[in-house]
Formats: structure tokens, C-alpha cells, sequence
């Protein structure tokens, strides 16, 4: 098909000339972004300077000085983290046990899981709120936010790990089950090392979105479990001042993440869409 | 039956979890939606524990559904939401139809393309309304100023200065106020989303019937027919999906609203939840009832699709 329909010479060049420019195009504000954060804040306002200029890295210096950034940083890591292992460990015998010994609940139970997701978080904010610091006393804590995002990740870990196990011929646990291998076992020995390329996207994907959360880590903290997407929020009207560091601490705050998430676009489309796009 | 205790034991703590994180706080919401309760007054301090006794029925139900605010929010929440959905899935068929061809550098124009996606939306937003469309000192002022100083260099000239001196000084367009931040936040979002349409357009398209393509090609038909006619019926079901998913998540967009909009009357659902939320508990539970209603309409369409898709 791609044959004949690029034997004009025009069409060989223009039609990816034309997909290069979009693609620059969606980049540039990101592009921009890490360029602003090369310039001091008196550069990055300056229309003599929009695009020459002395590159410095004065603001990645003063980052810790500026916003605490660190701080906020190691939160992100550390919630993300424990959120996806969390996610994971509740996830793997669930989806296992839906894989491979299904019941006739099975399907409503993936479906009623998937609707969870689809409740709009501030529906409940007060609630929410009411029950973390006034009954649980865990408000602005890691504990918190570390089950928090593991709750509103859950469905789609058990979603995505549920396709990926269903493609392991049953044969194989089934063997497993006549040896005399404990249920354990098999998820150790047998599951896990199997699966390991699904299991490892479907972490990558919910560390992306934990990471990238900006609801409950920004109304169910104030400064001790506080993450990055609370610390660029708090920023959000430098009044011009502050272009330079400003665009220093969000590229340090998104760009591990943009790096991750080159690596997992494949999986984005079965955990964003509950494998219903194949 | 074999013994069904083990594979329940498993889902059971998925299941717990799940069932806790649903039933429990909106059980609340539901329970406050029904009685008087603010966090502060003066007047009637009693209102300010949460209790049956204050009892209210319908009351909070019908004081939103009174409130000018709660009708702007709905239509600007549909608004908001409608027009990134246009613009996602226009650019995104396009998009991802243009580059499900193979040429050179495709690898890398696929992942300059999704990188919007990964962005997370503090730092969006933030973004854009400061270092894009700041109307003086972002891109968008930078531009409009570039283009009034060169006309005025242009208003110099012989002759064509004549025509140039007719022109009018362009202002930049502030992104701030309460119409053209929900722009603002529509463009953002747009950039951010489009990439998705196009991750999941482009999946579905490699698993289009070439045979069929090649075949209308012999007979003939041209590639606007061939998109129309085999590509845009392909594609009806993951439009669907794509339009589904960003419905439920943009129904409850906050953090772009948050940042762009703080204070200036553009709000959705989500952003008036949090303003009640400051004082009135039962309003803001009404509100956020009406919101799960909403959110439901929706969402129980796309588990149909999706449920239909789960066992094959």
C-alpha cells in the first residue's frame, strides 16, 4: 500500500515533511521549556535574549535553595514507588486467580473494578478529607498518599496484568498444579518469570501516573508527603519573575518521567484503554 | 465445582479494597448531601457537626440546582470537555493516519509526539499560561510585539508604508480572564490528549485489513474515499473508546483549572465541589452526587464496550 501511494516524488517528501513539522510542533512547548530553564530569570524576559543567549545552569544549582525541590522530589519517589509495589503485590494473585481459575463473577468483578476508576475523585473530596484528618489522622502523610494512588491505580494494574496473564497457555500452570507445586510456587516460579515483560510495563505505567497524579497529592497534603505536582501547583503565578528557575524545577520535575514514558507507548494503549483497542 | 476458597482468597484483598475505597466515602458524600452541614456559622453552630438530627432531604439538591454557579459550571465543564474532544480527535485521525506511513526518522517523530503525554498537568499548565501565553511576557505577547514593531519598521518604507500605517496595533489576548482561560485550558489539554488519540488511533490502524485497501485502490478509488469509506468505519470503535476515556477524565479536570483559572468565575464541576467544599459540606456533596451521575451516564456506556471486548 505504503508503494503506491508514495510514487509521486511530492508525496515521498511532502507527507513526511508535514508529519516532522507536527511532530516539532507538539514538541516545542516541552523543547521550550528545557530552553527557558538554560537562561537566568532577568534573560528569560528579555526579547533580546529569546533566543541567544548565556547558558547557565545556575538554576539547577539553586533548585534545593529556590524550591526545596529535592524535598518534594523524594516524596514523588518514594509514594510512587510503594504505591506501585503495593498495587502490584494486591494485584498479581488477584489477576492471577482471575486468569486461570475464572468463576462465573469473574467478568463483573474486572468490569466493577474498572468503575471504581470512573468515579470523580472530588465527588468525595470532603469525605475524604474529613476521614484523613479527623478520624484517621493520617492526613499529609506518605501512609496516605502511598494507598491512595495504589487505589486509584488498582483496577487498571489488575486490568492490564489480567491480558497479559491470559495469554499464558493454562497448560503450562496447570503442569505446575500436578507437580505439587504450591500455589506460591507457581506464582513465583512459573507466573512471575513468564509474565515478566507485562508485569514490568504495568509497574512502569502506574509509577508514570502515580507520578503524574495532581488531584489527592495536592488536596490531601500540606508539606510532609507533599510531591512534585504540589510544589509546581504552589508555583503557579511567578508574575514573569521567575521564568528561569521556574522552568528548571519542571524539567526536573517531568523529564524523568518523559524519558520512562518513551519506553513504555505500547502498554499505555492497553492500560489507558482496558485492552478494548487491540 | 473444584474448591473455590483459594482463587477468592487472592482477589479478596483487591476486592476489600476496592469495595472500602467506593462505598465508604461516598456513602459520606451521600449521607452529607441529605442534612445541614457548613464548617463555619456563627448563626446556627449546631449545623456544624455532621448529624442526622439536621436532617435537610432534598433541600441541598435543590439549593445547587438554584445556584447560577452550579448551571455555568455544568455547561462549561460540557463545553470544556466537547471542544478538546473535537480537537483530540480531529488532530489525532490526521495525525496518526499521516504518520502510519513509513518514512524516514518515524521512530522519532512517533516519540516526539507522545512526549505531551507524560507531561504531568501542574507543569502544563504552568507552562502555558506563563511561558507560552502570557500575553507580555510569554511567547504570545513576545509575537504580538514582534509583529507590531515590524509594522511599524514597515510604516517607514515608500509606498507600501502608506498601506502598512492603515494597519491597527495588535494587542495580545490575555489568557487570563474568566472565557479565555477555559481556552487556555482547552489548548493545553489538547496538547496533552491529542497524543493519546493518535497512540490509539495509529494501534488500530495497524491492524486494518490491507487486503480490503488494496483492493479499493485497484478499483480505483482515491485516498480521500479510501480514508472515508474503510479507514473512518475501522476506527469507529476506538473514536468511541477515545471519546469515552477523555470524557471521564476530563469531567474531572482540576489541576489545569486550578492553576489557570484560580478566581477568575472559570469553573467546571470539580473546581465548584472545591469551592463549597470551603464552607458548605451539603451543597458540596449534592454537587458532587450530580457529578458521579454525570460521570456514570458515560462511564456505563464504555463498560458495555469494554466488557464486551473482555473475554475473546
Amino acid at each position: 500500500m505504503a508503494a503506491v501511494a508514495q510514487t509521486t516524488p511530492l508525496s515521498r517528501i511532502l507527507w513526511p515533511a508535514l508529519a516532522w513539522t507536527i511532530a516539532l510542533i507538539f514538541f516545542f512547548p516541552i523543547f521550550w521549556l528545557v530552553f527557558t530553564s538554560f537562561k537566568t530569570d532577568a534573560d528569560a524576559v528579555k526579547p533580546e535574549h529569546l533566543f541567544f543567549f548565556t547558558p547557565t545552569l545556575e538554576n539547577y544549582a539553586n533548585m534545593t535553595e529556590n524550591y526545596d525541590y529535592w524535598r518534594f522530589a523524594i516524596n514523588s519517589v518514594i509514594t510512587a514507588t510503594f504505591a506501585t509495589a503495593f498495587a502490584l503485590a494486591v494485584g498479581v494473585p488477584a489477576a492471577y486467580a482471575m486468569a486461570f481459575d475464572p468463576s462465573r463473577h469473574t467478568k463483573d468483578i474486572l468490569v466493577w473494578m474498572l468503575s471504581t476508576k470512573m468515579l470523580p475523585a472530588a465527588a468525595v473530596l470532603y469525605p475524604m478529607t474529613f476521614l484523613t484528618k479527623n478520624i484517621l489522622g493520617l492526613f499529609d502523610t506518605h501512609f496516605l498518599i502511598i494507598v491512595v494512588l495504589c487505589l486509584i491505580n488498582l483496577p487498571i494494574v489488575i486490568w492490564m496484568l489480567f491480558t497479559y496473564f491470559k495469554e499464558i497457555p493454562k497448560d503450562i500452570i496447570e503442569a505446575g498444579k500436578m507437580d505439587g507445586v504450591s500455589t506460591w510456587g507457581e506464582i513465583k516460579d512459573i507466573l512471575i518469570p513468564l509474565a515478566w515483560g507485562g508485569i514490568a510495563s504495568t509497574a512502569l505505567l502506574t509509577f508514570i501516573f502515580c507520578w503524574n497524579e495532581a488531584y489527592w497529592t495536592v488536596r490531601l497534603t500540606t508539606i510532609d508527603a507533599a510531591t512534585l505536582s504540589k510544589l509546581i501547583e504552589g508555583n503557579r503565578a511567578p508574575e514573569g519573575l521567575f521564568f528561569g528557575r521556574l522552568s528548571a524545577v519542571s524539567t526536573a520535575a517531568v523529564g524523568p518521567i518523559v524519558v520512562l514514558g518513551w519506553f513504555c507507548q505500547k502498554q499505555l494503549v492497553q492500560g489507558l484503554t482496558f485492552g478494548a483497542v487491540k | 465445582m473444584a474448591n473455590r476458597t483459594l482463587p477468592r482468597l487472592l482477589q479478596a484483598p483487591a476486592v476489600i479494597m476496592l469495595l472500602l475505597w467506593m462505598l465508604v466515602p461516598l456513602g459520606m458524600t451521600l449521607f452529607f448531601s441529605f442534612i445541614r452541614y457548613v464548617l463555619n456559622s456563627l448563626r446556627r453552630p449546631e449545623w456544624t457537626t455532621p448529624s442526622i438530627e439536621n436532617w435537610r432531604g432534598l433541600g441541598n439538591y435543590k439549593y445547587v440546582l438554584d445556584a447560577k454557579d452550579f448551571w455555568f459550571a455544568i455547561q462549561n465543564s460540557v463545553f470544556i470537555v466537547v471542544s478538546i474532544l473535537i480537537f483530540t480527535v480531529i488532530l489525532g485521525l490526521l495525525i496518526a493516519v499521516l504518520v502510519n506511513r513509513s518514512f524516514p526518522g518515524r521512530g522519532i517523530v512517533r516519540v516526539l509526539l507522545i512526549s505531551p503525554f507524560f507531561v504531568m498537568p501542574a507543569v502544563n499548565a504552568v507552562l502555558w499560561i506563563n511561558m507560552i501565553l502570557d500575553p507580555v511576557l510569554g511567547l504570545n505577547g513576545l509575537a504580538v510585539a514582534g509583529i507590531n514593531d515590524l509594522v511599524v519598521g514597515l510604516r517607514e518604507l515608500p509606498v507600501i508604508g502608506q498601506f502598512f500605517s492603515m494597519w491597527p496595533e495588535l494587542k495580545p489576548i490575555s489568557f487570563r480572564a474568566s472565557q479565555t482561560s477555559a481556552y487556555a485550558v482547552i489548548m493545553m489539554v489538547t496538547w496533552q490528549w491529542t497524543p493519546f488519540a493518535v497512540l490509539i488511533f495509529m494501534t488500530s490502524l495497524q491492524s486494518e485489513d490491507e487486503s480490503q485497501k488494496e483492493a479499493a485502490m485497484l478499483d480505483g478509488a482515491s485516498a480521500w474515499s479510501q480514508f472515508i469509506n474503510l479507514t473512518v468505519p475501522h476506527l469507529a470503535r476506538p473514536i468511541a473508546i477515545v471519546v469515552m476515556i477523555q470524557s471521564i477524565f476530563h469531567l474531572s479536570l482540576y489541576a489545569e483549572i486550578e492553576i489557570v483559572s484560580r478566581g477568575n468565575g472559570n469553573k467546571n464541576l470539580p473546581y465548584l465541589i472545591g469551592e463549597f467544599t470551603s464552607n458548605n459540606i451539603g451543597a458540596a456533596s449534592a454537587t458532587g452526587i450530580f457529578a458521579v451521575i454525570l460521570a456514570n451516564i458515560i462511564a456505563i456506556f464504555l463498560l458495555r464496550m469494554v466488557g464486551k471486548s473482555l473475554m475473546d
